[in-house]
């Protein structure tokens, strides 16, 4: 799990569903919940909070030239790259601190990543989970 | 409705402290004591029982009055509308199950429900066996059906399935939870496990040192303010394994076998045998009809 910090910027609802902007380092991150804002008392605008990933959920971009729906991009370096046969696993340098990404062995040699080049690390909005 | 509102000191063997009970159950609530060991739950059984007299304060159960210490009221145990069930039973050894189960009896009108209660306990084959003949799982069913012959308006669960293996004690949370949906008694089930705690409780008391630090659904007491995760449930790892560059941990969910992917910073916290709990974004899970259903 990938776990880093951040401070709530806006808080969006509609129903049960509220949509987080979240200042991760100066990057907006967005989460979206099932959940409203009156039932749970740290949704709130200024909170500090954690904002947690799946090393599986992170998408790995290069160059990406064409727009994307993806809301949540980090520019990272990368650190390191363990590959086995199928799987690989990246750690990547952000500001916010490090993240790990596990993408297939496959993406890894069509990517040509390599250690030390900067790539996009981006997670979807749905992936995001929040906690105090 | 229980009010309970009581002091009592205890002393444990190197220490003394506070047990401070103030709550509210409402009729029919299954209510879980969850905490370490000396943190209190058994006393907080002992005095609803009235095995043991608190200090000050009050026991209040449907607007009866069972301890008042200041008005001086304190009902004898035979008089509390209670049944305990502990986690050794404690069945008559030289009586069948028919006799263990008839000696609790004292009003007439309970042996038109002892049908329904052996019914419901599964007990209807095991009525002229000897409990040193049964099962411990048998055995704690006779004791559960001894403890509900009086139709009490309290049900105290002392760990009573802790000695059980997996599928005896679901079987016995089903029998509980069936048990109270047709008798319609509060219970109030001391236990450690998670699981249980999830499948049988309406809310759960988190007790440390006398006090009672966290109340609130299993869920809000045990999710640690994770928002999101409404895909949640809780089990034990059974098993790790490595595989490429990710581990997978299975995970017991009920009687289910479960997979999780997790991170090499994560499955070295695990080992087998921990109570885990399992979540994902709602948005995650795939959902389908199963044909023919």
């Amino acid at each position: 799990m990938n776990i880093l910090t951040g401070k709530i910027s806006k808080v969006s609802v509609n129903g049960n569903l509220t949509l987080l902007d979240i200042d991760v380092a100066g990057e907006n991150f967005k989460a979206i919940l099932i959940e409203n804002p009156d039932k749970v008392e740290f949704l709130r605008e200024g909170k500090e909070v954690s904002v947690m990933f799946k090393e599986t959920e992170v998408v790995i971009g290069k160059k990406v030239e064409h727009a994307i729906s993806l809301r949540n991009r980090l520019l990272c370096t990368i650190k390191s790259i363990t590959k086995g046969p199928l799987l690989s696993k990246l750690r990547l340098e952000h500001m916010a601190g490090e993240i790990g990404s596990i993408i297939t062995s496959n993406a890894v040699e069509s990517l040509q990543l390599v250690e030390g080049e900067e790539i996009w690390a981006m997670i979807k909005t749905n992936e995001v989970t929040i906690s105090e | 409705m229980i009010r309970v509102s009581v002091n009592k000191m205890l002393k444990a063997q190197d220490s003394e402290f506070n047990l401070q009970i103030d709550c509210t159950i409402q009729s029919g609530e299954i209510i879980g004591l969850y905490g370490d060991s000396g943190a209190g739950k058994t006393s907080f059984l002992r005095i609803m029982a009235g095995l043991m007299t608190p200090d000050s304060g009050k026991v209040l159960v449907g607007g009866n009055r069972w301890f008042d210490r200041k008005g001086r009221v304190n009902l004898k145990t035979s008089k509390r509308s209670i049944g305990y069930v502990f986690q050794e039973n404690a069945l008559f050894p030289n009586m069948s199950v028919r006799r263990n189960l008839l000696f609790a009896v004292d009003e007439t009108h309970q042996m038109e429900s002892l049908d329904r209660i052996v019914e419901l306990t599964q007990l209807e084959r095991l009525l002229e066996r000897m409990p040193n003949s049964l099962s411990g799982g048998q055995q704690q069913r006779v004791a559960l059906a001894r403890a509900m012959v009086r139709e009490p308006q309290v049900l105290l669960l002392d760990e009573p399935l802790s000695a059980l293996d997996h599928n005896m004690r679901s079987s016995m949370q089903d029998i509980i939870l069936k048990s109270q949906r047709e008798l319609g008694f509060t219970c109030i089930l001391v236990t450690h496990d998670m699981s249980e705690i999830f499948k049988m409780c309406h809310r759960v008391f988190s007790l440390r040192e006398g006090n009672i630090v966290k109340r609130g659904t299993p869920y809000e007491v045990f999710s640690e303010n994770r928002s999101g995760g409404k895909f949640s449930f809780t089990g034990e790892v059974i098993d790790i394994v490595k595989e490429d560059v990710i581990y997978i941990v299975t995970v017991l969910i009920g009687s289910q076998i479960t997979k999780v992917v997790a991170d090499e910073s994560e499955a070295s916290n695990f080992a087998k045998g921990d109570r885990v709990l399992v979540s994902s974004k709602a948005f995650n899970p795939i959902i389908q009809k199963i044909p023919g259903t």
